[in-house]
């Protein structure tokens, strides 16, 4: 019964008498009748209003329930399609993960000073303390911010295996390359010595670059996830939002790995020394990635990735080392090969890549679905 | 008899709403063994502690309703399809029409009216099974695969007019509230250590309680008590406020709710509301009306005994009203009648007796106190008296009024001016005082008054000014209604009175549900009449070898199978003196 046009309020209007007590009951509850779902809600609303049966019984009704459909049927729905309905509270930049973020990188650059300054004992007591506060820093920096992994048992239980797997990764960044060069060479003849010289050098550019690109890499997941709100918000359905992500998860993807080229020149210049970026940059990718499908609740496939990126690292050394064994020459032939054409960080280029751009597969099927950027946080 | 006693924010936690009520059960059914199982709404509920359960509650398990851990369980191929089909059948029936209608109404959208509560019910139930079978439903239900299946469902040709138009943001919504409203779906209590060896579930409110209630009859048989002190549906409507979400997000999780409701109420071997106004509400989602029992609330007569016992020596001039202030017992509606009052009587004073609740309750008694001054200028008895007002506004614990039986006892007239009540405690604490009431016409007033009392409309302060003045004017009648409301409520509202219902109630359910498990003795034979429904015996009833063959043990046919070895021999718990 349409209420609102004029013809049918003057056919309703005889038989209900001038006054007709529902349509001022109605009038009164407007609002909620407009707003209500069934016509139980707005008998709910109606019974918290003090309307009870008896008043019912007086609009000639049994109860207030069936007084509730007659207002569900008189009026008219309100068509609540906001054209832009508010986007869900984004997270904000906040001061103390952008500083977080800048302190690993800090550590790190005053380590490599504080080891270009020194020799001998101090020299490596620096070294050993300047790592572990850097892993420290790291950790400190990826608890708070868009980095924070969501607080789950899952995402806990996984994160152990993937702290170790990357604390290997970033050890071969450092002096895998020397190492492998020095058992091609037959060698090691000595420890690293702490410089990039020697028979085992040390590759301190890509990771004062790695441990730099921690603020680059929380911005850029900032703006991947404020920009997948907005698109969440803004989307009618499920592909419209993948279509819409995918291009931001790309662009922010490179956005971080452009700083990373840019930290790695900046600190090759600073230092003098060669910036490796084919391995620096496949690892930064691979780091981001996994840390990225940590943060959206799809960890799974980050720690195989990781894992088996340093057991290539580890194998290549080991094959090297076993094909010294008599009648095993053959074992160290690829690792050989790949050496003399791409030199000893194409081992890490190779393992880290093809482990990065798994997990930029993974990444760009799991991170556009919606529901890897539902928001987290069960309401107490 | 084993009673499962399902709990949701209330017992065994010292806060939970309904907590003394469950308390004083368990304690006054000793002869039955309690295993309580207990949904938590809260961080805060946990860290603030349970109460102590008394010997004959064998186990408490509690589970949050408010955080869920995945438990990392990713599914193979075929779970995940089984998965889809099931959650996509759920979301389509929810998705279908509006759920009131369809559970009741003779002319709702689907044209078997039945059909769409089968759906809803399999497809619950399918859940669960896979829950069972597999795990990780937690995750499953947060995953990409459940929003696709709620936007095919939205979008599916029958689907409500509100839905259609969900957005992503929407669906995610609706993803997040239905893994949060099916989270007792993926508990683990339903096995034969747990609710399936009880032989009656009672859930202390329709809801997920009910939900792991439904489960265990699906799983295990176990017969389903559903008690409900204000319906669960309605709650969640008052709840969710327009506010609160977009359309299709309310609509959905409206029929979400009704459809739970009515598949609790059409499962449930018998309902238990707390008063009228919750049987209508349950009848309306579906409830069979020959399986509701109404079971008043009990309340602790004995504080009252002393006031309601003596003849009344309260100043005769005195309205006293008592209860936590807030909006809803608009008292400035009674400040307006008590103004009408005084025209009339220019001797009656008004005594507002309770606490505020909440910073809006606080305001509310600011704005009422302010009013008083207004209306009632301080008067004195002469020129050279100190003067104070007529209206006094007090707490319990206060000089004036130390208990809440001398809150009651302070005046001659007791006032109720609520326009929303649920069941009005206060009324009935005033009928056990043997206080006359004058009281509004809202929520189960008029059910528990019944005519010991006077009740006028609500908003009306006219009417309740010429009833309380009516009743000043007679102290007779006073007296008469007094004693009539005390006889009444020691008849209808006290704690014993309670508890003797559900205890026939759950004998009741027994004689029609009985009791399945076998009791095996030293040998390994069937002990015949070993687990009756109630025993009054002092130390152990079957002795300490005894055994029990779970349900489906060799008990399904007694005599057929006596000899033959026992499929599930446990041996039994330790406290056995009550089975």
């Amino acid at each position: 019964m349409g209420g609102q046009d004029p013809a049918g309020r003057r056919r309703s209007s005889p038989r209900r008498g001038a006054g007709d007590p529902v349509k001022a009951l109605l009038h009164r509850h407007r609002a909620l009748c407009e707003r209500a779902v069934d016509p139980l809600e707005i008998a709910a609303g109606l019974e918290a209003h003090g309307v009870t049966d008896r008043t019912a019984a007086g609009l000639r009704h049994r109860d207030v329930f069936s007084l509730a459909e007659e207002l569900y049927a008189r009026v008219p729905r309100v068509d609540e399609h906001r054209p832009h309905p508010e986007p869900a509270p984004t997270p904000r930049v906040r001061a103390d993960w952008a500083l977080l973020a800048l302190l690993p990188g800090t550590v790190a650059a005053l380590t490599v000073t504080g080891v270009r300054l020194t020799q001998g004992r101090p020299r490596l007591l620096l070294a050993v303390a300047g790592a572990l506060a850097v892993a420290l820093a790291l950790r400190l920096a990826l608890r708070r911010g868009p980095l924070a992994a969501p607080s789950r048992a899952l995402a806990r239980r996984t994160a152990t295996g993937t702290r170790a797997w990357t604390c290997w990764l970033l050890g071969y960044a450092l002096l895998g390359d020397g190492l492998l060069r020095a058992v091609l060479d037959g060698g090691p003849h000595g420890l690293p010595t702490g410089t990039a010289h020697g028979t085992w050098p040390v590759a301190t550019v890509p990771v004062l670059a790695l441990a730099l690109a921690t603020a680059p890499a929380a911005w850029s997941t900032h703006l991947l996830t404020t920009g997948a709100r907005r698109r969440l918000a803004g989307s009618r359905g499920l592909e419209e939002f993948t279509a819409a992500v995918q291009p931001l998860l790309l662009g922010t993807f490179a956005l971080s790995l452009g700083a990373l080229t840019g930290l790695l020149a900046l600190c090759g210049t600073v230092l003098g020394e060669a910036a490796g970026y084919p391995q620096a940059l496949t690892l930064g990718a691979l780091l981001l990635l996994a840390r990225l499908l940590a943060v959206h609740h799809a960890p799974r496939g980050a720690g195989p990735a990781l894992a088996a990126a340093a057991v290539a690292e580890a194998a290549a050394v080991a094959l090297v080392l076993a094909g010294r064994l008599p009648g095993c020459a053959f074992l160290a032939t690829p690792v050989d090969a790949l050496a003399e054409v791409a030199g000893p960080g194409g081992v890490p280029a190779l393992a880290c890549g093809a482990a990065a751009l798994a997990l930029l597969f993974r990444a760009a099927r799991t991170l556009t679905r919606a529901s890897a950027h539902a928001p987290t946080g069960d309401p107490e | 008899m084993r009673i499962g006693l399902l709990t949701e924010g209330g017992y065994p936690y010292v806060n939970g709403d309904a907590g003394l009520w469950c308390d004083r059960l368990v304690r006054g059914l000793g002869q039955h063994e309690f295993d309580v199982y207990a949904l938590s709404r809260g961080r805060r509920q946990e860290d603030e502690g349970r109460l102590e359960p008394p010997p004959h509650v064998s186990r408490v398990r509690t589970a949050p309703l408010w955080t869920a851990e995945e438990d990392g369980v990713a599914y193979g191929r075929r779970a995940r399809r089984r998965f889809a089909e099931r959650y996509g059948e759920l979301a389509q029936v929810l998705c279908a029409g509006p759920s009131g209608r369809a559970a009741t109404g003779p002319d709702g959208p689907d044209a078997v009216p039945g059909l769409m509560a089968d759906r809803f019910g399999s497809a619950l139930y399918g859940l669960a099974e896979l829950a069972r079978d597999e795990g990780g439903l937690v995750g499953a239900l947060r995953s990409d695969t459940a929003v696709r299946a709620l936007e095919r469902a939205c979008r599916a040709p029958g689907a409500h007019t509100a839905v259609r138009g969900a957005r992503v943001s929407d669906l995610l919504d609706i993803a997040t509230h239905l893994e949060r409203a099916l989270r007792p779906l993926s508990l683990d209590w339903y096995g034969d250590d747990g609710l399936g060896a009880a032989d009656l579930c009672h859930a202390t409110a329709a809801g997920p309680a009910a939900l792991s209630g439904l489960l265990a009859g699906h799983f295990s048989d176990v017969p389903l008590l559903v008690t409900e002190y204000g319906a669960r549906l309605r709650a969640h409507y008052l709840a969710a406020g327009p506010e609160a979400a977009t359309p299709a997000v309310r609509t959905l999780l409206a029929a979400l709710h009704g459809r739970l409701a009515a598949e609790v109420y059409g499962r449930a071997a018998i309902i238990t509301p707390g008063n009228a106004h919750t049987r209508r509400w349950q009848e309306r989602c579906g409830a069979d009306r020959a399986r509701i029992r109404t079971v008043h609330p009990g309340m602790e007569a004995a504080r009252f005994t002393e006031v309601g016992e003596a003849p009344d020596r309260a100043d005769p001039h005195t309205l006293v009203w008592v209860g936590r202030v807030e909006p809803a017992k608009d008292l400035v509606s009674l400040l307006h009648a008590f103004a009408e009052v005084r025209k009339e009587e220019p001797k009656a004073r008004l005594r507002v007796v309770g606490a505020p609740a909440g910073p809006e309750g606080a305001a509310y008694l600011g704005h009422c106190k302010a009013l008083a001054a207004q209306l009632f200028p301080d008067e004195a008895e002469g020129v050279h008296a100190v003067g104070d007002n007529p209206v006094c506004f007090e707490e319990i614990g206060g000089p004036e009024a130390p208990t809440l039986a001398d809150a009651y006892a302070s005046g001659t007239v007791v006032v109720l001016s609520s326009v929303v009540e649920g069941f009005p405690v206060g009324l009935a604490e005033a009928m056990f005082c043997g206080r006359a009431t004058v009281s509004t016409d809202v929520g189960a007033v008029v059910e528990v008054i019944g005519g010991t009392g006077l009740v006028v409309p609500p908003r009306n302060p006219r009417a309740l000014a010429e009833a309380c003045v009516a009743l000043l004017r007679d102290p007779e009648r006073r007296e008469r209604l007094g004693a009539a409301a005390r006889a009444r409520a020691l008849e209808l509202f006290t704690v014993e009175q309670n508890v003797a219902a559900f205890r026939g109630i759950y004998l009741e359910i027994v004689s029609h549900c009985p009791v399945r498990r076998v009791v095996l003795d030293e040998s390994g034979e069937p002990l015949p009449f070993a687990v009756p429904a109630e025993a009054h015996v002092p130390g152990r009833w079957t002795g300490p070898t005894a055994q029990v063959a779970g349900r489906r043990g060799p008990g399904r046919v007694p005599g057929a199978t006596a000899g033959t070895t026992p499929v599930r021999a446990t041996p039994l718990k330790a406290p056995e003196g009550a089975r």
